[in-house]
């Protein structure tokens, strides 16, 4: 597998939302408030309107996530983002992360699959790659270091 | 980023059904007849599914596969991806998704995969690799 590193992108998460019990796991949406990204070719901010994070528990223990965020590059251009992505690890580090503490991202599985869509000539080449990321939840919000896929 | 290889699958495909242009795009599924699968951790043939391929305006193709897969010991395995296939950048990649209710491969579940992909006169072959 041949990466490049595409964007760090960190997002700041306020209250979530806890819709409990659902047929496919227990459901908590977490609004994004915003955020910043910086990469080797682009950077800017996360609009909060329509960024968050759709989380399902699943009973398995697994961690399903949907988040989608609206990116604001520094010369101005929209960039949608959705990206699937799962969490798992250790009881003790789950409810380490749960308590807020900071722990090593290694001892955890925190991945994502990030796909961007743009309307903007120079971020074109967003429309057409895959990407993987690591998570870094940290308790004001996650940290994704994102990779294309060469 | 640290990946190691999951398996290699490689499908056979019919006759293609082309939709044709719908508002997405031009839409064609390429029915899956079959094929193989074989890694370090499991190994089997695909029952069947089908890809749902969307050209976009910009001759790119997003991909959209289901299919199950049966291993030789006789679990059954419920695939996914969705990809992207851009012939002049020579650009074939793919992010499955795996579903099985057999404990033995549950490990399946848990993790995230990308695949690189080639065509073949025969049908694509993937090479899988699970994301550590």
């Amino acid at each position: 597998m041949n990466t490049r590193l595409l964007m760090t992108l960190r997002v700041t998460v306020t209250t979530p939302q806890s819709i409990g019990a659902v047929p496919h796991g227990t459901r908590r949406t977490v609004p994004i408030a915003g955020g910043d990204f910086e990469g080797p070719r682009l950077r800017g901010s996360v609009l909060p309107g329509g960024s968050a994070d759709w989380l399902l528990l699943r009973a398995d223990g697994v961690l399903e996530l949907d988040l989608r965020a609206t990116l604001r590059t520094d010369d101005g251009a929209l960039i949608s983002m959705r990206s699937f992505g799962l969490r798992h690890g250790p009881p003790d580090v789950i409810e380490a992360l749960a308590r807020g503490e900071a722990v090593d991202p290694t001892a955890y599985y925190f991945r994502t699959t990030p796909r961007f869509e743009t309307a903007h000539p120079a971020y074109a080449f967003l429309n057409h790659l895959i990407a993987v990321a690591s998570g870094d939840r940290r308790a004001e919000g996650p940290i994704y270091t994102i990779h294309e896929l060469l | 980023m640290n990946a190691r290889p999951l398996m290699r699958l490689r499908l056979t495909t019919a006759a293609t059904e082309e939709i044709g242009l719908t508002p997405h795009g031009r839409l064609s599924i390429f029915p899956i007849t079959g094929g193989s699968f074989e890694g370090e951790r499991l190994r089997g043939i695909v029952l069947g599914g089908a890809d749902w391929v969307t050209a976009a305006a910009d001759g790119t193709f997003e991909l959209d596969l289901r299919l199950t897969l049966a291993t030789d010991d006789g679990a059954l395995i419920h695939m996914t991806f969705t990809g992207v296939r851009d012939d002049t950048n020579r650009y074939f990649r793919t992010l499955p998704r795996f579903e099985t209710a057999a404990p033995k491969y549950a490990f399946l579940n848990r993790l995230l995969a990308v695949g690189t992909g080639e065509a073949h006169r025969d049908g694509p072959v993937h090479t899988i690799e699970e994301i550590l």
